[in-house]
Order: C-alpha cells, then sequence, then structure tokens
C-alpha cells in the first residue's frame, strides 16, 4: 500500500481516536465539547472511513460508516486526508451543509487543541498535566498504529505473519495510563486501559517523563530497557515484533 | 541464601551508553535478559566453570560465553598453545603452517571432511555456504528453517527487520521444522531453482521448545537434495562438539556437504571453520572470500590444542552427562515445589521453560533469581554446558534453584496442588 494510504489509516485510525480521552481528560475541550451532538463522518475516497460521534459531553471515535451522520467530509484522496490533518488543506462536506459554520470554527478549536497536545514542545513538556496528557495520547497512538501497519504496510507482512497470539499490554508506572494489543489468528487490534484477558507480555516505563521519551523515540529501547527504565516481561517475541513495527510510526506521524 | 547486586556493572552500562549504540549490542544486549537488573553486564574475569562480574560475583556459567568457552576459562593447556604460537607471530604477511595443521586435523576428525577453510564469525561460515551452493548449482534459491537463525547477516534476518530489504530476502524459503513434505513443496514450487538447504543439526531457536529430529528426517532430506542436486548446508556453530566430536550429522547420523562450525571450536579464541566434502572443495575455491584477521595463527593453535583435548577427555560426553544430571536434578526440584520445568534439546545445550506459565514470567522470575544468587540462567534462550562444570557446581546449583524457587514464592502454590492430590485420592 501506498505512502499516503498507510498514513491515512494512521490518522483516522491511530491519530483520530485520541480525541475521545481529549474530550475526557482536558477541561477546555470537555467545556468546548459540552453541549454538541453531533456525528461526523470521515469519507477517503480509496482510502478508509471513520467517524466521531459528540453527544452528552463524550466523544465517540469508531470505524466505517455512522448511520446517519450529521455532516459528511469527503476527502478526494489519501493524501487529501493527510493535508487536512496536517493543516495544510480542507475537506470537501457533502453532507450537513448547516454545519459549516460549526466545522470551521468549533470543530476546528477541538482539532486544534488535539494537535496542541500531539506535537509538543521541550517547554510544553515541563508542565505536568501536558506531559501526562501528551503521553497518554501518544501512548494510544502507538498502540492503535500497530494493527493498521501490520495490515497496511508491506514491508511487515513477515512480521505480522510471525506475530505469536496473545495481549501485549503498555503501562506507565505508577499509575499512568495503559493501552494493549490483541494478536490474534493473524489480525491484530489494540485498545486502551487494562486488557480484558491476562496480557502475555507487558512493557513498563517507569514514569511518564519516561515514557514520553521512549514513546516519542528519544531514548534508544535496549539502553532503556537494560538500565531499567522500562521493564519487559512475557513473551519478548510479541515486544520484539511490535516494536519493530511501531519503529516505522515515525516516517508518518513525525 | 546471598543475593547479588551490580551497582559496578550498573554504573559502567550507563558509561557506554554514551558512546556505544545500546551501550552494550548484539547478543550480549541486556535488553533480553528478564529483568536485566537481575544480571551482570559487564565480567571482570573467568576460571574453569565460573566468571566473576566487575562487582565480584561469582557465577557458575550456563551460558559459556555464548558457546565458544567449551572446556572451561582460561583452560591450560589451550592458553599455552596461544602463548607458543604468539611468541612465533600471530597476523602475519602470510599464514603459519598451524593453518594447515589445524586444516588436515579437522578433515581427519569431522565425519566425512574434504576441506577445512577459516574465518571468525558463524556468520561468516553460512554466507560462504550460501555462496559455494549458489555457486555450484547455478541456482539462487536457498531453503531454511522458520526460526531457524544462521547469523545477522541481512539474507539471515527476517524482512520487515531494521536494515533489510525485501531483495535481501526474496531467494530465502523458509519452511517449518521436521517437515520433509514441505521440502518436497518447496522444490516443486521452485523447480530448479533451490541451490542450498541449510538448517541447523536438530531445531533450537529461542522461546520455544527445541526440537530434535525426527527419525527419518536428516536422511529424507539429504535424499531429496541429492536427487534435486541441492547443496545440504548444515549450520553446527551452536551445537558443533557439543553432541558428538566428529560433527553433530555424525551424531544423527547423516552426511551433509558443508558443515559450518564456531563458538566451541577454539574455546573462546575468535575462529570459525567450513569443513566439506571433497567433492565440494574446488566449488569452495570458485568463490572469493577473505577477511583481515581470518588468518590469525594464535586462534588456530587455539583451535587445534581445543579440538585435541575435547578428543582426549571426550568432550561430548562429559557435556551431555553433566548436563542430564543438572537437567534430572533442576526436574525434581522444580516438582518438589509443584511445578514442571520441561526440557527440551540435547542436554549439553537445552533449552528449559516451566510449564505452569505460558507467559514465561515465572519461568523468567526463576532464571532472574537463580542469576542473583551465583547461577547464570537466562530465559529464553538454550544453556551451554561445558567440560568444566564439576560435581560441586552441579550440587551448588541444585540449591541455588532450589532457594530461588522458594523466592518466587511457588511453595504455597505447590503444597496446594498437593493438598488438592491428597484430597482427590
Amino acid at each position: 500500500m501506498c505512502f499516503e494510504r498507510v498514513k491515512a489509516h494512521l490518522n483516522l485510525h491511530a491519530v483520530l481516536p485520541n480525541l475521545e480521552d481529549l474530550v475526557r481528560l482536558d477541561p477546555e475541550a470537555r467545556q468546548l465539547t459540552r453541549d454538541w451532538q453531533i456525528a461526523i463522518q470521515f469519507v477517503v475516497r480509496q482510502g478508509p472511513k471513520a467517524h466521531v460521534v459528540f453527544k452528552q459531553g463524550a466523544c465517540t471515535v469508531g470505524r466505517g460508516l455512522h448511520v446517519p451522520p450529521s455532516v459528511v467530509l469527503f476527502f478526494a484522496s489519501p493524501a487529501h486526508l493527510n493535508r487536512m490533518f496536517d493543516g495544510k488543506s480542507n475537506p470537501v462536506p457533502l453532507w450537513g451543509f448547516t454545519k459549516l459554520p460549526f466545522l470551521s470554527r468549533d470543530f476546528a478549536k477541538l482539532t486544534d487543541r488535539l494537535t496542541y497536545f500531539l506535537k509538543p514542545s521541550e517547554a510544553l513538556l515541563e508542565d505536568p498535566s501536558y506531559l501526562a496528557l501528551n503521553t497518554r495520547l501518544t501512548l494510544n497512538t502507538a498502540a492503535y498504529a500497530v494493527p493498521e501497519l501490520l495490515a497496511h504496510r508491506r514491508e511487515l507482512r513477515p512480521i505480522a505473519a510471525g506475530l505469536p497470539d496473545g495481549v501485549v499490554q503498555l503501562q506507565v508506572l505508577p499509575d499512568g495510563p495503559s493501552a494493549y494489543v490483541v494478536s490474534a489468528d493473524g489480525k491484530t487490534s489494540a485498545g486502551r486501559g487494562e486488557p480484558a484477558q491476562r496480557p502475555m507480555a507487558r512493557m513498563a516505563m517507569k514514569d511518564m517523563a519516561t515514557a514520553n521519551a521512549f514513546l516519542s523515540g528519544k531514548l534508544d529501547s535496549f539502553t532503556a530497557i537494560a538500565a531499567g527504565d522500562v521493564s519487559i516481561r512475557g513473551q519478548l517475541p510479541l515486544l520484539d515484533a511490535m516494536s519493530l513495527v511501531l519503529d516505522h510510526v515515525p516516517k508518518y506521524l513525525s | 541464601m546471598k543475593t547479588y547486586t551490580f551497582a559496578k556493572s550498573q554504573a559502567l552500562f550507563r558509561r557506554a551508553a554514551q558512546v556505544i549504540p545500546c551501550g552494550i549490542y548484539g547478543h550480549m544486549s541486556p535488553a533480553p535478559l528478564v529483568p536485566p537488573t537481575a544480571y551482570p553486564f559487564f565480567a571482570a574475569r573467568g576460571k574453569g566453570s565460573r566468571f566473576w562480574d566487575v562487582d565480584g560475583n561469582e557465577f557458575i556459567d550456563y551460558m559459556c560465553a555464548y558457546g565458544p568457552m567449551v572446556l572451561g576459562y582460561n583452560h591450560p593447556v589451550v592458553d599455552e598453545a596461544v602463548r607458543k604460537q604468539l611468541e612465533q607471530g600471530n597476523t602475519l604477511t602470510a599464514p603459519a603452517p598451524i593453518m594447515v595443521e589445524l586444516a588436515e586435523y579437522l578433515v581427519e576428525l569431522i565425519a566425512g571432511a574434504g576441506f577445512a577453510y577459516f574465518a571468525k564469525n558463524g556468520g561468516d561460515m553460512t554466507s560462504y555456504a550460501t555462496m559455494i551452493a549458489r555457486s555450484a548449482t547455478g541456482r539462487k534459491k536457498i531453503v531454511a528453517i522458520k526460526g531457524g537463525y544462521h547469523g545477522v547477516a541481512s539474507w539471515m534476518q527476517g524482512g520487515g527487520h531494521h536494515g533489510v530489504v525485501d531483495e535481501d530476502v526474496e531467494n530465502m524459503i523458509r519452511i517449518p521444522w521436521n517437515d520433509v513434505a514441505a521440502f518436497e513443496k518447496a522444490i516443486a514450487r521452485h523447480p530448479g531453482q533451490i541451490a542450498g538447504f541449510i538448517a541447523t543439526p536438530y531445531h533450537h531457536p529461542t522461546f520455544v521448545d527445541n526440537e530434535l529430529p525426527a527419525e527419518g528426517y536428516w536422511q529424507n532430506i539429504r535424499r531429496l537434495c541429492d536427487r534435486e542436486g541441492i547443496v545440504l548446508i548444515i549450520d553446527d556453530v551452536r551445537c558443533g562438539f557439543r553432541l558428538d566430536i566428529r560433527g553433530s550429522h555424525a551424531y544423527f547420523g547423516f552426511q551433509p556437504d558443508l558443515v559450518c562450525f564456531c563458538k566451541a571450536i577454539g574455546n573462546g579464541y575468535p575462529i570459525s571453520a567450513l569443513v566439506g566434502t571433497k567433492k565440494m572443495q574446488n566449488e569452495a575455491a570458485k568463490v572469493f572470500y577473505t577477511g583481515s584477521y581470518w588468518f590469525q595463527a594464535a586462534p588456530m593453535a587455539a583451535a587445534l590444542a581445543t579440538l585435541k583435548e575435547l578428543k582426549r577427555i571426550d568432550g561430548p560426553k562429559r557435556m551431555l552427562d553433566y548436563g542430564k544430571r543438572l537437567l534430572d536434578g533442576l526436574t525434581e526440584v522444580a516438582r518438589h515445589h509443584g511445578l514442571d520445568l520441561k526440557t527440551t534439546g540435547a542436554p549439553s545445550l537445552p533449552y528449559l521453560r516451566l510449564t505452569d506459565d505460558e507467559t514465561l514470567m515465572q519461568h523468567q522470575d526463576w532464571c532472574a533469581e537463580c542469576t542473583r544468587r551465583g547461577a547464570y540462567f537466562t530465559s529464553h534462550h538454550n544453556w551451554f554446558m561445558s567440560a568444566a562444570h564439576t560435581a560441586e557446581d552441579l550440587q551448588r546449583t541444585l540449591d541455588i534453584a532450589d532457594d530461588a524457587f522458594k523466592a518466587i514464592g511457588t511453595t504455597s502454590k505447590g503444597e496446594r496442588r498437593a493438598t488438592n492430590r491428597a484430597r482427590k485420592k
């Protein structure tokens, strides 16, 4: 699959779901979306589909089509969607023209807020609350990126084919966020929080700052693990494979 | 029982990480040790079956430098041979006579051997063997076993790994171990295109139980290779001289075309060897292959002394016997704690796994606690026995294993099981 299409899958299925935690945990985003009742459908020609639903102060992001949507945003190509995520283009509204002011004003404020938390500066990371949310969203993105990359990046097919079944849990200690990837019958999926099944492998980062540096590629993983800043246990082949996959994320979402 | 700490190792590692990628790279990276904080990172010295880390902790070594140590660290016979050769010269403008002596000895020692060729690492030899196979057959494809390890060159690593491009592995065909039918299918799918079949004498991957060849497996592979004109390559880097002094193919009763040796051949001195049948010698001669240090005389002297000493003391048998006693003892200790310790592979390089926990975490905890007490156990790689391990080492290891089981808190679990069994009766 071409670069733009893989990136579009990552944007819709790994980055966009962060709106859920943003609305839940960022007071400004929560306040902004408190009264929203809307379902926004993203449709990419020859690309992925996803929807974002705001209802009673909560946000839900899902794959595929939402029936009925309040507004449909159409993208002529995966590259078009990716340009929108990079802040360089606008979608074409196909449905819900009355919502255009909402999209250009209110929804844009929310996506700007998401961008703010996903693109940190060293100064911003000094703020513990910013660090915590940025780390959480980066962790989510990493976990959700794994199934997308394994499914759509051709070079990773050998990794996908050799992936053992089991749950890999990624957690930030002592009481930070957690995410997981499930490998079963040759397919992978991801989630946030504690997995329902007992993890076959665990990666635990000792604190928020370590997790942030580790997940953003500022720490060499071998060194961090050997030094005890990041601990790994269990079926390490699962973690090895996931690590190889995650190393591809910056090529798309740097 | 006293447990070790590793402050100096960890301090040195922090220095290393400033100037060396990964701090310690490759197979000696502490990252796969679980948890790394239970293991020494730097060794200060070794003697016999033991080594001491930079913190002064003493370990009975069951990794043996990941295989090269076979007679014991600082073995007097080997070291004396090296010292004598160093007095004469090591890396000179022309090879030393010891090279011919070593080749002659290997040709006489290894079953079916007609020539020997020397380099430094196992991967040098597996790469060379595949080049010879391609040159000899005029074909491109190499069949290997899924999960089989033959070094770190790009063709040996799987697709998707860093630094590996599709073209590096497009001529590799991976089939399951012990599956003759899969080899036949590969031949049928790629008629007249397969140059070589490469595998270890038995299947010893990491993280999964090791598997010996099924009855008739090697004989059938040999038959198919003969029928199709495919070069049969054995990667005996890990098993070599720990099963049979004549090569592991002699142990399993078949004759390959090419055999790759490294690790145990020089008792820690850097040398590897490709040994082949007389028929393959001219094919090997056609492939240009060399390295700056491949003619070092001192490691050749070490190899000659190591092989002679291994033969003199029947080293493989000694290691197999020690391994069997160790595994029997450890299995019994585990059973006493209500746990099932499964051992697979040859006793001289066994793979161990506690079966009660499919996550391997319990096994990792136990290996870590053993290491903290002075028996160096890794949790996911096969171990290595040496001819230097003693009865005292064995008893000390079993005591450590017992204490480590207590430390990970399995006693109560074992007692519960015993109680349950008693209730059922």
